[in-house]
């Protein structure tokens, strides 16, 4: 599949700000056998002081902008053009989770695919008992690594509510699990840290979704929002797989990558530093349109 | 001096209570003494001269010490259910003396140990071989939050990572050192070490002189050159602090004096055009050496710690363009981590062909099945904790457990962690430390220590502190060490045969002297200098309203009396309210003094610094006790008094450069606001009786005024002398005299070419000269108000943004 993809998120201050220095992921990133970019902007306004692109430790796009006169909005506006052709889900390879150690530990490397980033609590994914206990549930019956995570990901599904009010975006694992609500960033933190309660290595996607609108209804124009979902270790043979748990499918076609990371805190579309004194207003808008 | 060679036995006087009375533990080795219970060759003349001086006199000497330490200012922060709080200097007087032969054992395998440990380092930031070769678990390192993946493939500037290392030691029964831990994110302690010097040579001055004890000031000279040498033309060389909050912020003031370097917060640097800079009162200037006390999570909020307030937004994206060289490289602080000793001997064996001359602690990280197997197999005599912790085993509250100390429940519990979850623990044979004399209450005790020993790279290679600092337990508990909990610190003479080099920090004869570029004034620096000046100022105006105020009370003991109403409600709306007799106001003044002063303790002398904290506490025991009236005025005439000794300190003693600067015109514009606002008050003619004689006792100018005009006090003579006088150091034309020659002198503010806070200040100096006595109405008096006002605006906006 190739789409045009447009994002503008807009933030009003209500004071001018003094200067400030973000840190901007929002453009996908091609990756071999799965996404093409065939091009992408990202554009800022106003104007910064000082702008440099670079990839991150897991080779993610960055771009990194410093303002250093006053201003009172910032607008970022990212347009890419992407082609989409993920392979098709083969047999499943992988071992059983109890297997997983052994292979884990095989892997003699820190490069930024292999499992030994994913294993650990991060600040958005705590380990947590409880949630290892309901991630637990889905080991009986027995079954593959794969098993698992795709069994977890449609439990998280059914039984967790979509609620955007419910939590925020420093929601942790922990609160949306107890709440059992909150929105795809929350049901990827909780499938993270279940996975990796059982010794599982599980990461963070950031992109976009392409939403199909009702039969008979228009698409609406920037209704769409960035999406986030799990990417799992399953053993050497089945590599990563992708796991969409706010809509209980694998990620295919319509998931477009923007980032990979621990949780959301490496992938975070801006991350800032501004010297403030009133509040902000944020808008953002996401447009996913099929090419052809 | 008669000089005695030490290390070599000297005849026993007859009586050796001390040396008698000393009981080492059966079984634990100890410093002073042998099995037999004969000092050792090191200690031999020192335990001599020690009972020479007889306990009174050693008891005399210990005091000596304290209150050396007591005026020098030297505290640490402690933290409990009460919050943080400022604790003395725990010394334990007596030095830990180690013979120089054994010494430069310890040091060359600490240099052979630090530069393995830059191979690491460099390695796992780079080429990943220990991991590819199955030398170091990438599991382990990956799970390390010290892992700092924005600088995976950095190479430093300068090409190394560590710089300034410090290795904590301890001595097992058998008489053999061992590395118990290695600090390389931020090592603290070697400031105190000298201080832990110059308190014990107050106290053992003649002993010491008369040994032949390695000095400690050739070491900071050596890295403090090859600091300064490092950065590049026209660049600066600083240390980074957390703060004042941090526990050790005394000492990151200390060196940053005792080195001539600045002392930066994060928010004192910018990353501009890719390269890391100070801003300046003279703008953003280069920096191209930090030496950061920050640990590296809190050193960037956009890559590392997003919660961080006390960081430097864009630090990691200039140091990966290689824009300074950091003390030591973020990231490598992973080398703390506890787990990794268990791997050093293979790491040591495959890199360096040998063993380490200095092995660490026996340690067995649980994540491999043979290794957990010995663990649970040893399980009494091991201490267990967690893997990837960076603290001391016997200094982590408790994280780590001994073995053979837990319960059944306790134990049964760990256990099963250890098969579950065996990767999160490491653990670590227990040693029994060898213990060292402290002396208490007229008698020598053993105490248990452990020796932290500080390595700073210079062009030719690591040098070795030649001492250190040892910590010693307050109890024979090995645990009780940390100084957090009560233990205390101790210096460390390496004793040898031969006289040794008499180092200071001067450059020795003949030797080219490196400066640090000068004149460049961190902003914030700036800022809270000028507050001081205002806040002290501010003090001591309310201070002499106040005491004016309380000697007519006490005369008359009438509140209502016509002048005190007045003054009353005249100060009420500035929220001083004189029915207390210690306003709230005017200690909240004094406390916001002592404030900007502690964010820039490296810039005051240690006396400047005590007089502040005197005048806090003399005023907040005064808030206690004092009654208004009679009372209020003698407690009153205390607080001038002191003010005046600080301000004296600062005045006679402060080099006169762009700090000094920003202090007096602060007090200077605070001066002229309270002027003009006492002026107004007290001059109207709406104000009762008296209150011109008020004004002159205020503006201390009571016998001056007699002289001058030899009548009467009139409204005239009192507004010429305080407003119109030029001679007169309270009189406004005095301060907007100062004011004009201060601001023309500092960065930017030249004559030909403005600052808005110069035309200010001409403005104002210019209109208030030109006028007499009658035009001075309490309408100019508040403009003048504002003008000034408007000054500090400008000056805040020009040099402080």
């Amino acid at each position: 599949m190739e789409y045009d993809i447009r994002l503008k998120l807009s933030y009003d201050y209500d004071a001018p700000v003094g200067g400030g220095r973000h840190q901007v992921r929002v453009a996908p990133r091609t990756l071999a056998g799965q996404q093409r970019v065939v091009a992408a902007s990202v554009d800022f306004a106003p104007r910064p002081a000082e702008r440099s692109d670079f990839a991150d430790f897991f080779g993610n796009p960055v771009t990194a902008i410093a303002y250093r006169d006053p201003h009172d909005e910032l607008d970022v506006r990212m347009s890419a053009r992407v082609t989409v052709t993920r392979p098709q889900p083969g047999i499943d390879l992988s071992p059983a989770p109890g297997e997983l150690r052994s292979e884990i530990l095989a892997v003699r490397s820190l490069g930024a695919e292999t499992p030994h980033h994913f294993l650990a609590a991060s600040r958005h994914a705590p380990l947590d008992e409880a949630i290892t206990d309901f991630a637990r549930a889905c080991l009986s019956p027995p079954t593959s690594t794969f098993g698992l995570a795709e069994a977890l990901c449609r439990l998280i599904h059914e039984e967790f509510v979509y609620d955007g009010d419910a939590t925020t975006v420093s929601t942790k694992a922990v609160e949306a699990f107890q709440l059992r609500s909150g929105v795809c960033q929350d049901f990827s933190h909780v499938m993270i840290a279940g996975l990796r309660g059982l010794g599982v290595p599980a990461g963070y996607v950031s992109g976009f979704l392409r939403t199909i609108p009702p039969v008979g209804q228009p698409r609406l124009e920037g209704a769409d929002a960035m999406h986030a979902w799990v990417r799992v270790w399953c053993g050497r043979d089945a590599g990563w797989r992708e796991f969409d748990p706010t809509n209980g499918i694998l990620a295919g076609n319509d998931h477009i990558t923007v980032g990979y990371g621990r949780d959301y805190g490496d992938v975070a579309p801006i991350v800032g530093v501004l010297k403030m004194t009133g509040g902000q207003a944020i808008r953002h808008a996401v447009d996913v349109v099929p090419v052809g | 001096m008669e000089r005695r060679p030490s290390g070599r036995s000297q005849a026993r006087p007859p009586a050796a209570p001390l040396l008698d009375a000393y009981q080492p533990v059966p079984g634990v080795h100890d410093e002073m003494v042998d099995a037999a219970g004969n000092p050792r060759p090191a200690w031999a003349f020192f335990i001599d001269a020690l009972e020479r001086l007889g306990v009174d006199e050693l008891s005399r000497r210990f005091g000596r010490a304290d209150q050396y330490l007591r005026d020098a200012g030297v505290y640490y922060r402690v933290y409990d259910h009460r919050g943080e709080i400022e604790r003395e200097w725990p010394l334990a007087h007596v030095p830990l003396l180690i013979a120089e032969d054994e010494w430069n054992g310890i040091a060359a395998g600490l240099v052979e140990r630090a530069d393995l440990y830059e191979e690491i380092v460099a390695d796992i930031y780079g080429d990943g071989r220990l991991v590819r070769d199955g030398l170091l678990p990438a599991e382990l390192v990956a799970a390390s939050p010290e892992f700092l993946r924005p600088m995976v493939g950095t190479k430093p500037a300068g090409g190394r990572f560590l710089h300034f290392c410090a290795f904590e030691l301890g001595r097992g029964p058998n008489g053999n050192w061992w590395v118990l831990g290695d600090r390389t994110q931020a090592p603290s302690g070697a400031g105190f070490a000298l201080e832990n010097r110059v308190a014990t040579t107050r106290a053992l001055s003649d002993i010491y002189g008369d040994m032949h004890v390695h000095r400690l000031a050739g070491f900071f000279r050596g890295f403090r050159d090859s600091l300064l040498a490092q950065a590049d033309a026209g660049s600066r060389a600083a240390i980074l602090t957390p703060g004042p909050h941090n526990e050790t912020y005394f000492e990151h003031a200390y060196i940053a004096r005792y080195l001539g370097m600045m002392l930066l917060e994060g928010e004192d640097l910018t990353v501009a055009g890719g390269r890391l800079m100070v801003r300046t009162v003279s703008g953003l200037k280069p920096v191209g050496v930090l030496w950061r006390r920050l640990d590296a999570a809190f050193s960037d909020p956009l890559e590392f710690n997003p919660e961080s307030r006390i960081g430097t937004p864009g630090l990691a994206e200039a140091l990966r363009r290689g824009s300074a060289i950091v003390v030591n490289a973020l990231g490598s602080g992973i080398l703390e981590t506890r787990a990794l000793l268990a791997f050093l001997p293979t790491i040591a064996r495959a890199l360096n062909g040998r063993e380490l001359a200095l092995p660490s602690i026996a340690t067995w990280w649980c994540g491999q099945a043979r290794e957990r197997r010995h663990v649970r197999d040893n399980f009494e005599r091991m201490m267990i904790g967690p893997a990837l912790s960076t603290r001391l085993a016997f200094e982590d509250d408790g994280a780590t457990v001994l073995g053979s100390a837990l319960d059944a429940d306790a134990r049964a519990g760990l256990l099963e962690r250890l098969e579950r979850d065996g990767g999160s623990l490491v653990a670590q044979e227990a040693v029994k430390l060898s213990t060292t004399p402290v002396y208490v209450q007229g008698s020598l005790e053993p105490r248990p220590a452990t020796l932290r020993v500080y390595l700073a790279r210079t062009a030719d290679g690591w040098t070795v502190m030649p001492g250190g600092f040892a910590r010693i337990g307050f109890s024979l508990d090995p645990t009780a060490i940390a100084m957090q909990r009560g233990g205390q610190a101790a210096d460390v003479w390496v004793v040898s045969d031969r006289p040794v080099p008499q180092d200071t920090l001067l450059p020795r004869e003949g030797e080219e002297f490196r400066r640090n570029v000068p004149g460049s004034l961190p902003s914030r620096a700036a800022e809270n200098l000028l507050w001081l000046g205002r806040y002290v100022e501010r003090s001591e105006e309310t201070v002499r309203i106040l005491r004016a105020y309380h000697v007519r009370l006490a005369e008359t003991s009438d509140p209502d009396l016509p002048l005190l109403a007045y003054v009353r409600d005249s100060l009420a709306p500035y929220g001083i309210d004189v029915g207390e007799a210690i306003p709230d106001a005017l200690v909240a003044s004094l406390d916001s003094a002592v404030y900007s002063a502690g964010r820039i303790r490296d810039r005051f002398s240690p006396d400047g610094w005590l007089a502040l904290r005197d005048l806090s506490k003399t005023i907040h025991d005064f808030e206690e006790r004092i009654t208004p009236g009679d009372d209020a005025t003698r407690a009153m005439t205390v607080l001038l008094r002191k003010l005046a000794g600080f301000s004296g300190l600062l005045h006679e003693n402060m080099y006169r450069f762009t700090g000094w600067r920003f202090l007096e015109i602060g007090r200077r514009i605070e001066r002229g606001i309270q002027m003009s606002r006492s002026l107004g008050r007290l001059t109207t003619k709406a104000a009762p009786d008296g209150a011109l004689d008020m004004m002159l006792e205020i503006g201390d100018s009571v016998l001056t005024h007699r002289r001058q005009y030899n009548v009467r006090s009139g409204r005239r003579t009192v507004l010429d002398l305080l407003a119109l006088d030029p001679l007169n150091p309270r009189s406004l034309l005095f301060q907007l005299d100062r004011l004009k020659s201060e601001v023309e002198l500092l960065p930017g503010g030249s004559p030909s070419n403005m600052t808005a806070a110069t035309k200010e200040v001409l403005r104002l100096h210019t209109a208030l000269a030109v006028r007499e006595p009658a035009d001075l109405t309490p309408e100019t008096l508040d403009g003048l108000v504002d003008g000034l006002s408007r000054v500090y605006d400008e000056l805040a906006r020009f040099y402080f943004a």
